[in-house]
C-alpha cells in the first residue's frame, strides 16, 4: 500500500472556472504554451510504468476542491461517473445497507425550504424521490412505454401509502395529460456551439468521420515504439533525438505509403526538419494553423491530451522522472508528443477540410432535450409526491414553476450524492456503534507475553493478526508502516541494481546490499554463473521461437517440448511449483547471506549515486526509535519481537506490483524487516536507544520476516543468529504463526467462489498457494479491495474485534505522546497512504472503464510499461475490474485515539492533511483515550457525539465460527475465545 | 464405419447444443457445471484420440473412415457426410483436442465471473467442432461447413467485448477478409462438382476427372482460400486486429488451430497443389513474401500480442513455402509443433513483465542487445527505411484502406442516392418521425 502524498503541482486553472486567477503575463507565446501545457498535463493520469504500481488519489488534480465538487467537475472533464449508479444504491437500500433513517439524516443536514407552502417541503420532495426512487426515463422509448409497456395503465405499485391514497381516485391517463398540458415544450433548443475539438467538428459533418481513428493508430505505434522498454527485437532507431526528432527522420522517408488522409505528413515533417523547428515552435505553428486563440490554448490542449490520456500520461511521467523507466532511459517529452499529435491532426484536417482552421466554424448541433422526457419525469415525480391531476392542475404558475425547478435541481447527480452520503453514513454507524459497545468491555490482555509481532498497517494483515491473538492470547501484535523506518536503496544478491524500498515520496539516502557470507562466496559465484547461463538460454529460446530462420528450426523441431510443462502447469499448478522449486534448490542452491549496512565513516558516499553506504549507529537508533516510539513499545518487550514485512507473488499478472507493500514503493518489505531486526539486535544501537527513552532488555531478540499476502507464506530470516536461549520461544512462535496463517488463508478463502465453503484451514492454505501459482488466475488475491477504515491507536482497543480485513490498523499510544509529535508523524504518513489507496479503489469501482482499466481479459502488455486493450489502444491506468469487483466504494473512515481538539490541531498544522480532511476526501472520528467517547467530525471544526445503538455487536467464539459459510461483507463482531470468561 | 471417430468429432457439437439448449430454455448454468462438463468431455476426448492414434499406428499407411451417408440428395447430387483420419488429419485432430482442452481448462479460471463465461464456452465448443470437421472431413463440402464454423466463432470471439467499439470494428474487418477469402473455396467446391461430380478428396485425386488446367484452377483457388484463414499474402494483416478478444481465445485461434487450418487445407489437397506449377509458384511467393514482411514487422512490435501475431504469421509463411516445396511431412510437423509453442506463448503473454524481469536480473542486469546484426550489416538510410516499412506494417492497411475500401465506400455512397426512391415506393411506407441518424459506417474502415 502506498500513496503519492505530495502535491507539487500548482493549483490548476479549471477549464470551467474563470482563468483570471491564473493569467500569467507571458510575453512570449512559447512561455504561455509551456504554461498551458503544464496545466493541461495536470489532468493526465499520474501512474508510471506498471512494474511499480503506486496507489494514489485518481483525482489528485482536483484535490484542492471539496469532494462532491471535484467528482462533478472531473465527471464533466473526463466523461466519467462521480458515484455508483442510482440503481446500485437503490439495490443497497433494498437489502438494508442504506436505511431510510440515513437518508433522512443526510437530508436533515442540508437546508430545507417550502416548495408548495403547507403541502410540500424540499426535504419531503427529496425524500419522496429517493424512497422508493425515481424510474429511469429514456426519451426514445416513452412512446413505446405508453403504447405497449402499460405506462398509463396503472400508477406505480411501489408508492408510499400516502401517495397511493392521494392518487386513489385519479387515473394515470389524466395525470399524464395534465403533465403534458402544463409542461408545454418550454425548453428552447440550445443553440449550436463551436466544437471544442476538431474531432467533434468532423463528427458533425453530414458524412461523419472520426478524426481520432485517423490520428491515433500512428501516434500510438510511434509513441509505443519510442517508449518501449525491451519488447521489440529491433528498438526504434534514433531514439536519442527524442520522439519528435526520431519520427521526423523515420516517417519522412520517401517511398512509403501513407494512410488515408495522412499523405502530407512526410512533407510536413521534412519542412519542420529543414526549418529547424523545435517541438515548441512546431506546436505553436500548429496551433496557429488550427486557429486556436491563445485564450483557448489550455482547454484545447487539455481536451486533445485527454483523448489519449494513458499514453500522454506515461510520456509525462517519464519526463518528470526518467528514473521510472525500468530498463531503457528515454528522453520523453510531453511537448514532443503534443507537437507530433498536432502535426498529424493538422495534416489530416487539411486533407479532409482543405484547411485546418475551418473546423472551428463548423457548428456542432446539440441534441435538443426531448420534451417527452421532462413530461415523463414530472409524471413519475407527481406519483411519488402524491400529486393527483386535480392538484397539479390547480397549482398556480409560480407554484408550478417552483416545483419544476426544484425537481430539476434534484437531478440524478444530486440524488446519487445524497444516496452515497447515506451509504457512507450507514457504514460509519456499522463500524462505530459496535466499536463503542466493544470498548465497554475490552478483552483482557494476557499477563505473560510469549512474543510480539509487528506487521505492516495494511488492512490485509488484520486477519492474520487476529488469528495470531486468537490462537495464542499471549501474543501481542502491532501495526507500523511496512518499510519500518528504513528508507533505503536495496539490492539483494540476485538483483542487478538497487531499488528504493520506501514510500515513493521519500528519496532514500542510504544504500544497503545483501552479500553472500564469506564461507558461501563460492556458492554465490557458481549460482550467478548458472543463472546467467539460464538467462541466456531462456532469452534465446524466446527470441528464436519468433524470428524467421531460427524460428522455423526451433518451432518445427522443439515446439512440442513446450506442451508438457504448460500442461502440468495448467492441470496441476502446485506440483509444477514444487518441481520448479526442487530443481532450483538442486541446481541453484542459495548461499547464506548477510546485509551490508554499517557505515563507520560518515563521509563515505558513493560518488555516482549520491548514496551513503549503510547507516551509522545513531542513524540506526533513529530508525528503530521511529518505529518503536509511536507504537508504544518503549518498555515491556516480550523475549521475541518479530517484524514482518509483506509482499505478494502471483503469475501471469501485469498488476502484480499493486498487491505489494506500497510503503516500500510497490515492492516487498522483507529486506526492511530483516534490516530492522538486525539493527535492533545490536548492543550499540540499544545503548543509543536508551537516551531516546526506549529500553530494550538484553534478553529480547528481534526477528525479521516476510509474509506473502497472496499465498500466506511466512518466512523468518537469519535464524542461525538466534541465540540458543531463545530457541524454544521461537519454536512456539513458529507453531503459532503456522496455525495463524492457515486460519488467515481460510478467512480469505470465504471470498473466493473457487474455494468450497466447507474446506478446512489446511486445504484453504493449499488453495491460496494454488492461486499464487496458477497462470490463469485473474484474481490471485483481492488486494486492498473492501478497505474502508483505518484505526490509529492502541491495539488493546481493537483487540478481539472482527474487522473483516477492512481496516488499516496503525499502532499509536496516545499515553506516551504528550506533545502530539508521534501523532503528527503517524498521521502525516498514513493519511495520504491509506487515503490514496482508498480513493484509487473508490474511483476504479464507481467507473471501472473511466477511472479503472476495465476487465483484465483482453489486456495486452505494451513496452513493459502498461496494458492496453487490443493491438493499438490507449494505455489503461487504474485498477482492473477483477480487483475491485467486491469493493464497497466508501471514503476511508479514520478513527484516531486522541482528544478531538488535538487530532484537529495536528491535522490542521499539515497543509496536505488539512486538504484531505476539510475537502472531505477522508472521514474522521476520534476516540477519547480517557473517556472512551467517540466523536465524528462533520467538517468546519464541528464534532458530533456518537449516539444511538441500532447496530448490534454480535459475539462469536472464534472468527471462523463467525464468518463460516458467508461470502459477503460482514459487520463488526466481538470474538471471545471462551464465552465463560466474558465479564 | 468407425464410431470412435464420429464420437470425437461430434462430442464438441453435442456439448455446444446441450449447453445452448439449456441456456435457451432459461436455465442459468452455474460456471462450475459448464467447467466440469467441458473439462471432462475433453479429458475423455483425449483418451479417445489416443486410442484412435494407437489404431492408426498399428498398421502404417492405414486410414480410418467413417460415413454417415448423405445429408441430403438432390437428383444426382448428394452431400456426403464422410470422415477420414489418416496420417495427415490425425495429428491435427489430436492437436485440436489437446489444445482446446488445455485452453478450456485455462479459461475456467481466467473467465471466472465474466458475464460472457457461458458465451465463451459455447463458442469454444462450436469452434472445436468446426476445426475437427475441417480436419476430419473426407470431402470439400463438409470441410466448408467446418471452415465456416471456425470463421464465425473466430469473429464472434474477437468481438467478445461487444460494448466497446474497437473490438466490433476489428471483428468486422476480419469477418470481411474471411468472407472474401471464402469465395475462393466455395468456387473451388462448385468447380469440383462441375468437373468431377464430387468434392470428395478421393474423387479429386488421381482419378483423372481433374487434370491439366482444371488442376491449376482448383489449386490456385485453394491457395487463395488457405491464405485467407492463415493470414497470408493478400489476406494478411488481420491477425493483429484479432487480438481484441480474451487472451485464451487469441491462444487457441491465432496461436494454434484456426490459423493453421489454411495450411492444412493445402496439405490435404496436396496432389492438386503439387500438380500445379502456378499454384506452387504462387504459394512460394505468398508464403515467402509474407514471412519476410512479417518477420520485419515482428521485430518492431512493442506489445506482447501483436509481436506474437506477426511471429505466427512469419512461421505460417514458412510453412506455406514448405508445402510449395513438397515437404509435406516437415510442414505437418511444423504446423503441430508451432501450434503448441505459440498457443502456450499466448497464454503466457500477461507474464511478460515477470519473465523479462527474471531474465534481466538473472543475466546480471545487462541483456545482450538485440537487432544489432541488422544494424551492422545495412547502411543507416536503408535501416531507417526498413524500420519505416515495418512500422507501417508493410503498408498493408494503408493500401487496403485507400485502394480497396475507399473506392468501395464511395461507390456505396453514390448508390445511396437511390435509397430514398426505394423507401418511397416501399409498400409499408411509414411516416418517419425523426430524421434518420447519420450512419457511422464510414468510421469502421479507419480503425
Amino acid at each position: 500500500m502506498s500513496a503519492q502524498s505530495e502535491n507539487p503541482h500548482p493549483t490548476p486553472c479549471l477549464p470551467t472556472a474563470s482563468g483570471a486567477a491564473c493569467q500569467h503575463d507571458s510575453a512570449r507565446p512559447i512561455d504561455h504554451l509551456q504554461h498551458a501545457l503544464k496545466h493541461a498535463a495536470h489532468y493526465l493520469p499520474a501512474q508510471g510504468p506498471i512494474g511499480v504500481f503506486v496507489h494514489h488519489n485518481t483525482l489528485h488534480a482536483f484535490q484542492h476542491l471539496p469532494f462532491d465538487q471535484a467528482v462533478a467537475q472531473a465527471a464533466q472533464l473526463f466523461g466519467t461517473e462521480p458515484f455508483l449508479s442510482e440503481e446500485a444504491y437503490q439495490t443497497q437500500r433494498a437489502r438494508g445497507r442504506i436505511l431510510e433513517s440515513d437518508i433522512d439524516a443526510i437530508l436533515g443536514r442540508e437546508p430545507d425550504a417550502q416548495i408548495l407552502p403547507g403541502r410540500l417541503t424540499r426535504r419531503g420532495l427529496r425524500r419522496a424521490l429517493l424512497v422508493p426512487g425515481v424510474r429511469q426515463v429514456n426519451g426514445r422509448n416513452i412512446a413505446w412505454q405508453i403504447e405497449e409497456g402499460g405506462l398509463l395503465e396503472s400508477f406505480r405499485s411501489d408508492l408510499p401509502p400516502t401517495a397511493a391514497r392521494a392518487l386513489a381516485s385519479d387515473l394515470p391517463e389524466n395525470l399524464w395529460n395534465i403533465c403534458c398540458e402544463r409542461l408545454a415544450p418550454s425548453v428552447p433548443p440550445s443553440p449550436p456551439r463551436a466544437p471544442r475539438r476538431p474531432r467533434a467538428a468532423l463528427l458533425s459533418l453530414p458524412e461523419p468521420l472520426d478524426l481520432d481513428s485517423v490520428v491515433h493508430p500512428p501516434l500510438i505505434r510511434l509513441t509505443g515504439a519510442f517508449l518501449d522498454q525491451g519488447v521489440a527485437y529491433w528498438p526504434m532507431p534514433l531514439r536519442e533525438l527524442g520522439l519528435l526528432g526520431a519520427v521526423r527522420k523515420i516517417m519522412a522517408q520517401s517511398g512509403s505509403i501513407s494512410r488515408e488522409f495522412l499523405d502530407t505528413v512526410p512533407a510536413e515533417l521534412r519542412r519542420q526538419e529543414k526549418e529547424g523547428l523545435d517541438a515548441g515552435a512546431t506546436a505553436l505553428q500548429m496551433l496557429e494553423r488550427l486557429g486556436v486563440p491563445e485564450d483557448d490554448w489550455e482547454s484545447f490542449l487539455t481536451a486533445e491530451l485527454l483523448a489519449l490520456p494513458g499514453w500522454a500520461g506515461m510520456v509525462h511521467c517519464l519526463e518528470i522522472d526518467p528514473a521510472l523507466a525500468p530498463h531503457e532511459k528515454v528522453h520523453a517529452s510531453l511537448l514532443d508528443f503534443l507537437a507530433l499529435r498536432l502535426t498529424y491532426t493538422v495534416a489530416a484536417l487539411e486533407k479532409i477540410l482543405g484547411n485546418a482552421r475551418s473546423w472551428r466554424t463548423l457548428q456542432q448541433s446539440i441534441p435538443a432535450s426531448d420534451p417527452l422526457v421532462h413530461r415523463a419525469r414530472l409524471f413519475d415525480s407527481a406519483q411519488l409526491l402524491g400529486l393527483d391531476s386535480h392538484t397539479l392542475l390547480g397549482l398556480s404558475d409560480p407554484e408550478f414553476n417552483t416545483l419544476c425547478t426544484e425537481l430539476e435541481s434534484f437531478n440524478s447527480f444530486e440524488r446519487r450524492r445524497v444516496l452515497h452520503l447515506a451509504y457512507e453514513l450507514r457504514h460509519e454507524r456499522q463500524i462505530l456503534i459496535p466499536f463503542s459497545k466493544h470498548l465497554t468491555s475490552p478483552v483482557p490482555k494476557s499477563e505473560r507475553l510469549s512474543a510480539q509481532v509487528i506487521f505492516c498497517i495494511d488492512e490485509r494483515e488484520e486477519s492474520i493478526r487476529r488469528a495470531l491473538e486468537e490462537v495464542d492470547p499471549s501474543v501481542e501484535t502491532f501495526g507500523a508502516a511496512g518499510f519500518f523506518g528504513c528508507a533505503m536503496d536495496y539490492a539483494g544478491i540476485d538483483d542487478p541494481r538497487g531499488v528504493s524500498l520506501c514510500p515513493v515520496v521519500v528519496k532514500p539516502a542510504h544504500a544497503v546490499r545483501e552479500k553472500a557470507r564469506s564461507e558461501d562466496t563460492h556458492l554465490h559465484g557458481k549460482r550467478q554463473a548458472l543463472r546467467r547461463a539460464w538467462a541466456t538460454l531462456v532469452r534465446h529460446g524466446n527470441i528464436s521461437s519468433r524470428t524467421l530462420v531460427r524460428g522455423s528450426i526451433s518451432t518445427a523441431l522443439l515446439g512440442f517440448l513446450s506442451l508438457f510443462p504448460m500442461a502440468i502447469r495448467l492441470l496441476s499448478p502446485l506440483s509444477y511449483g514444487r518441481l520448479a522449486r526442487k530443481l532450483n534448490a538442486f541446481f541453484l542452491p542459495e548461499p547464506r547471506t548477510e546485509l551490508q549496512f554499517m557505515r563507520d565513516d560518515d563521509s563515505a558516499r558513493e560518488a555516482t549515486a549520491g548514496l551513503m553506504a549503510g547507516f551509522s549507529i545513531d542513524e540506526m537508533a533513529d530508525r528503530v526509535a521511529s518505529v518503536l516510539g509511536p507504537i508504544g513499545l518503549r518498555t515491556g518487550h516480550a523475549r521475541l519481537v518479530a517484524v514482518l514485512g509483506h509482499g505478494s507473488t502471483s503469475l501471469n499478472n501485469p498488476h502484480e506490483s499493486a498487491y505489494n507493500c506500497g510503503a516500500c514503493g510497490g515492492r516487498t518489505g522483507a529486506p526492511n524487516a530483516r534490516l530492522f531486526a538486525v539493527m535492533a539486535n545490536r548492543p550499540d544501537v540499544r545503548n543509543a536507544l536508551r537516551s531516546r527513552g526506549i529500553l530494550i532488555p538484553d534478553d529480547v531478540w528481534f526477528l525479521g520476516g516476510y509474509h506473502d499476502t497472496c499465498n500466506d507464506e511466512v518466512q523468518i530470516f537469519d535464524l542461525d543468529l538466534l541465540p540458543s536461549s531463545h530457541r524454544s520461544d521461537f519454536d512456539h512462535l513458529e507453531k503459532v504463526l503456522d496455525t495463524a496463517r492457515a486460519l488467515s488463508a481460510h478467512e480469505r478463502s470465504r471470498r473466493f467462489e473457487a474455494a468450497a465453503p466447507s474446506i478446512p484451514p489446511e486445504k484453504a492454505l493449499r488453495h491460496v498457494q494454488e492461486r499464487a501459482e496458477h497462470i490463469s488466475e485473474a484474481r490471485p488475491e483481492y488486494g486492498h479491495s473492501t478497505n474502508a477504515a483505518a484505526f490509529v491507536g492502541r491495539r488493546s482497543k481493537t483487540r478481539g474485534l472482527f474487522l473483516d480485513r477492512r481496516s488499516f490498523l496503525i499502532s499509536y499510544d496516545p499515553t506516551l505522546d504528550p506533545e502530539d509529535r508521534a501523532l503528527a508523524a503517524v498521521l502525516g504518513a498514513v493519511v495520504p497512504v491509506c487515503g490514496g489507496i482508498n480513493l484509487e479503489y473508490y474511483f476504479s469501482t464507481v467507473d471501472n472503464e473511466g477511472y479503472g482499466c476495465g476487465t483484465k481479459l483482453p489486456h495486452n502488455i505494451s513496452g513493459l510499461l502498461g496494458v492496453m486493450n487490443g493491438y493499438q489502444g490507449d494505455l489503461r491506468t487504474g485498477l482492473p475490474l477483477q480487483t475491485v469487483e467486491i469493493h464497497e466504494p466508501v471514503r476511508i473512515l479514520f478513527i484516531v485515539e486522541s482528544k478531538p481538539e488535538r487530532v484537529l490541531r495536528v491535522i490542521h498544522a499539515n497543509a496536505l492533511l488539512k486538504e484531505f480532511l476539510e475537502n472531505q476526501w477522508i472521514r474522521l472520528a476520534s476516540l477519547d483515550p480517557d473517556t472512551q467517547d467517540i466523536r465524528v467530525y462533520r467538517g468546519a471544526g464541528v464534532w458530533e457525539s456518537l449516539s444511538g445503538s441500532e447496530e448490534p455487536l454480535p459475539v462469536a467464539e472464534s472468527s471462523r465460527s463467525y464468518y463460516s459459510g458467508k461470502i459477503d461483507h460482514l459487520p463488526v463482531a466481538r470474538i471471545v475465545p471462551d464465552l465463560s470468561n466474558v465479564a | 464405419m468407425n464410431p470412435l471417430l464420429i464420437a470425437i468429432i461430434a462430442a464438441p457439437a453435442v456439448l455446444f447444443l446441450l449447453l445452448g439448449a439449456l441456456w435457451l430454455a432459461g436455465f442459468t448454468l452455474p460456471e462450475r457445471i459448464v467447467a466440469r462438463l467441458t473439462t471432462s468431455v475433453y479429458a475423455l476426448l483425449t483418451v479417445a484420440v489416443s486410442i484412435l492414434g494407437w489404431r492408426l499406428a498399428r498398421t502404417p499407411g492405414h486410414s480410418i473412415h467413417a460415413s454417415l451417408g448423405d445429408w441430403f440428395t438432390v437428383g444426382d447430387y448428394g452431400f456426403p457426410i464422410e470422415l477420414l483420419a489418416d496420417t495427415v488429419s490425425f495429428p491435427l485432430i489430436a492437436a485440436t483436442v489437446i489444445l482446446v482442452g488445455l485452453v478450456g481448462s485455462f479459461s475456467v479460471r481466467y473467465l471466472h465471473r465474466d458475464p460472457g463465461f457461458l458465451r465463451f464456452f459455447l463458442l469454444l465448443n462450436l469452434f472445436a467442432f468446426g476445426a475437427l470437421l475441417v480436419f476430419a472431413s473426407a470431402s470439400m463440402d463438409l470441410l466448408v461447413a467446418g471452415w465456416e464454423f471456425v470463421g464465425i466463432t473466430s469473429v464472434l470471439l474477437i468481438s467478445f467485448f461487444q460494448y466497446r467499439p474497437e473490438p466490433v470494428r476489428n471483428a468486422l474487418r476480419v469477418f470481411a477478409t474471411y468472407r472474401l477469402a471464402d469465395l475462393f473455396i466455395l468456387l473451388a467446391v462448385f468447380l469440383a462438382h462441375h468437373w468431377a461430380g464430387s468434392a470428395a478428396w478421393t474423387d479429386l485425386f488421381g482419378t483423372g476427372a481433374v487434370s491439366g488446367a482444371k488442376t491449376e484452377v482448383l489449386a490456385i483457388l485453394l491457395v487463395f482460400a488457405a491464405s485467407g484463414k492463415s493470414a497470408q499474402g493478400p489476406f494478411s494483416g488481420w491477425l493483429p486486429r484479432a487480438m481484441e478478444g480474451p487472451t485464451p481465445s487469441s491462444a487457441v485461434f491465432y496461436g494454434a488451430i484456426s490459423v493453421h487450418a489454411g495450411a492444412y487445407l493445402l496439405l490435404r489437397a496436396e496432389p492438386l497443389v503439387q500438380g500445379s506449377h502456378v499454384a506452387r509458384g504462387l504459394l512460394f511467393a505468398i508464403g515467402g513474401g509474407t514471412a519476410l514482411v512479417s518477420t520485419m514487422v515482428h521485430r518492431t512490435c512493442a506489445d506482447a500480442k501483436t509481436s506474437l501475431a506477426y511471429a505466427s504469421q512469419t512461421q505460417l509463411g514458412i510453412i506455406f513455402c514448405e508445402i510449395a516445396a513438397g515437404w509435406s511431412t516437415l510442414a505437418l510437423l511444423h504446423i503441430c509443433s508451432h501450434a503448441m509453442v505459440r498457443s502456450m506463448q499466448f497464454l503466457r503473454a500477461p507474464s511478460m513483465l515477470y519473465d523479462h524481469h527474471r531474465i534481466h536480473s538473472a543475466s546480471g542486469g545487462t541483456l545482450q542487445p538485440t537487432g544489432e546484426h541488422l544494424e551492422s550489416l545495412l547502411p543507416k538510410f536503408i535501416q531507417i527505411y526498413l524500420y519505416r516499412v515495418a512500422l507501417g506494417r508493410g503498408f498493408y492497411d494503408a493500401i487496403v484502406d485507400r485502394w480497396i475500401l475507399a473506392p468501395a465506400r464511395s461507390l456505396a455512397g453514390s448508390l445511396r442516392i437511390f435509397e430514398p426512391d426505394w423507401i418511397r415506393i416501399a409498400p409499408q411506407n411509414i411516416e418517419s418521425k425523426s430524421p434518420a441518424e447519420p450512419t457511422h459506417t464510414a468510421e469502421s474502415s479507419h480503425a
